[in-house]
């Protein structure tokens, strides 16, 4: 993989940039100057994210939701957004993106992240604690760990002794900080509730696109170094979500029994200040 | 006391040049839960008329000549008039979908925000016709119109954003990223300055309209703050902002942005209005169902007045 910003990425870019300035000088010509031109005038930095993993997939749907999002964004500021379905590691390097979102098994992931040296990877369906214990740089992870789970039941039995309850990373009932928006507009389009895993890849997408778009650069060493230090996501989970040095994504977890969110983890008069990190590992095992 | 009656004086004959209605001299505050209006009058501090006006009322906005109250009703995707004198329904015209914050232009048309559309709505409320649609990003969620009229801002939540908008063209001129979950803005007197909360980023910012420089930020050191409406003083010297679930109004320096004071007021603080001479600030405490009313010279809250469930929106007609 070309680590350097890819010369054929910028060429594209410019040459896309170009072609589309002059259609708009002509559509400007045409209409005395009252479209507004602003918005489209600048060359518009086109970015790719890679996805590998089954297509047919909450994985794959959310991800396609995050990049319409994106694009939702992207259009106030010159930045388009594809996403670049990859059938293997070879086509997802190929696809020379930006971030690359990834479904698969969790003994895999060293070695992916590892051809991906430098661009992130975002893991959204792999559980394994052993993963966030290796820290590996450039692996970030949005799903939660099997033990940010067991926490938050341990804080949840903690008030509620007897529960049945299960901990999520999302539910297609959320309601609040917008949860409801969210699950319209995924199940508007999927035709299914966002679960785990859809919600973990569309937060890759949006989060990578967030801060793409305050970099306004596409560029996977900048990304990945901000991503890391100075990311402040709004999962539409109520809080600021930002990465743990072992790369796995800080987020509160839902309550889930009966079909009902009974609660949420960090849980309160429990985890001390809702402290996020009260769930699950936080460092790298040596 | 004798201010306070030139005051009114000028407002007489002010009102009687613009050929504008009487102040009612009271605050209306819509209830998100209980599917009312409350409306208290500003002399008593006491709730006159609770009155039922459909689901999820959320923001409430006034004619700029003092005849109408606009409320959204978000559940029934309109907007309902009410007459600030006799409290009565006058009617109601569509909103399109989930309707929430506006704001209301000097030229009477209502600038409302479609949450779930992903644009903002140009209302005409006396015909109830739809003037004009301006795609935005994703959640829109507050509204400001420059004292000039020229300009609105509309947020976007999602995309963490404030878009600025040409009036009367209707286009998007700049749209600038701000923290995460932009909920309320608003103009300086001069229009050159907007200020802006967002809610998960714990923030203010303070941008150059005209450019869209961020002229500065403060983060509130009150991690449990979730500011929402941002109000500036009306001397342009302070801002007062709503911390949610801070459970305070923090009032900031508007130039430097630093945190000068903060005033605990009930749960869950939303919404924010200010009296005509500035004197008092009023806020919604969502979930201790209450109206704070708050002192600006002392910062202190004056009285507490009771209204019905969830209130969300509040506005002035003094």
């Amino acid at each position: 993989m070309n680590k350097t910003a890819p010369d054929s990425f910028s060429a594209s870019r410019h040459r896309h940039g170009r072609r589309r300035g002059a259609a708009w000088i002509a559509l400007c010509a045409v209409f005395g100057g009252l479209a507004s031109a602003p918005l489209a005038a600048a060359p518009v930095l086109r970015v790719r994210i890679a996805f590998l993993g089954p297509l047919e997939s909450d994985s794959h749907a959310g991800a396609s939701q995050g990049i319409a999002e994106a694009n939702a964004q992207g259009k106030f500021l010159g930045l388009e957004y594809r996403l670049v379905e990859a059938k293997d590691m070879l086509a997802a390097l190929a696809a020379e993106g930006t971030a690359i979102v990834v479904e698969a098994e969790a003994a895999t992931l060293p070695a992916l992240a590892a051809a991906a040296q430098g661009t992130p990877l975002l893991n959204v369906s792999a559980e394994d604690d052993s993963l966030r214990g290796l820290c590996i740089p450039n692996l970030l992870h949005t799903i939660p760990s099997h033990a940010m789970r067991e926490d938050a039941l341990k804080q949840w039995r903690q008030q509620h002794a007897a529960s049945k309850a299960q901990a999520q990373a999302w539910d297609g009932n959320a309601e609040l900080y917008a949860g409801t928006q969210l699950n319209k507009r995924y199940s508007d389009k999927v035709g299914r509730a966002m679960n785990d895993r859809a919600w973990a890849a569309w937060a890759a997408v949006k989060l990578v696109a967030d801060t793409v778009a305050r970099l306004h650069s596409a560029d996977p060493t900048a990304l990945l170094n901000a991503l890391r230090h100075s990311l402040a996501f709004d999962g539409q989970k109520g809080v600021e979500m930002s990465f743990r040095d072992n790369g796995q994504l800080r987020q509160p977890l839902l309550l889930i029994e009966d079909g009902k969110i009974v609660g949420e983890a960090p849980v309160r008069g429990v985890a001390k200040n809702g402290d996020l990190d009260s769930l699950g590992a936080t460092s790298c095992i040596k | 006391m004798r201010q306070p009656v030139l005051t009114a004086l000028f407002l007489t004959l002010l009102c009687l040049t613009l050929d504008c209605v009487a102040a009612s001299g009271r605050v209306f505050v819509t209830n998100e839960k209980s599917d009312s209006v409350s409306v208290i009058d500003i002399k008593t501090n006491q709730v006159v008329k609770t009155i039922p006006i459909g689901k999820r009322p959320r923001g409430v906005g006034l004619a700029p000549d003092g005849s109408a109250v606009y409320v959204a009703v978000s559940g029934e995707n309109h907007i309902a008039v009410i007459d600030p004198h006799t409290l009565e329904l006058k009617g109601s015209f569509a909103s399109g979908d989930d309707p929430e914050a506006f704001a209301v232009h000097q030229n009477g048309n209502i600038y409302i925000s479609n949450e779930n559309d992903a644009k903002a709505s140009v209302f005409d409320p006396h015909t109830g016709k739809l003037v004009a649609e301006i795609e935005v990003g994703i959640e829109p969620e507050g509204v400001a119109i420059s004292p000039d009229g020229t300009r609105a801002i509309v947020t976007s939540e999602s995309t963490n954003m404030l878009h600025i908008i040409a009036i009367p063209e209707h286009t998007v001129v700049n749209s600038i990223l701000v923290g995460a979950r932009p909920r309320s803005a608003t103009f300086s007197a001069d229009g050159k300055t907007a200020y802006a909360t967002s809610e998960i980023g714990g923030e203010v910012k303070k941008v150059d309209v005209a450019s869209g420089t961020i002229l500065g930020k403060m983060a509130l050191s009150d991690d449990q703050a979730k500011p929402k409406d941002i109000v500036v003083s009306r001397d342009g010297k302070r801002l007062y902002v709503a911390g949610g679930r801070a459970n305070r109004v923090f009032v900031l320096d508007a130039n430097t942005l630093d945190v000068i004071t903060s005033v605990a007021v009930g749960k869950r603080v939303w919404g924010l209005a200010q009296s005509r001479d500035g004197g008092r600030l009023y806020t919604t405490d969502g979930v201790d169902n209450q109206v704070s009313v708050i002192d600006t010279k002392s910062n202190s809250v004056v009285t507490k007045i009771p209204v019905g469930e969830a209130p969300w929106g509040i506005a002035i007609d003094d």
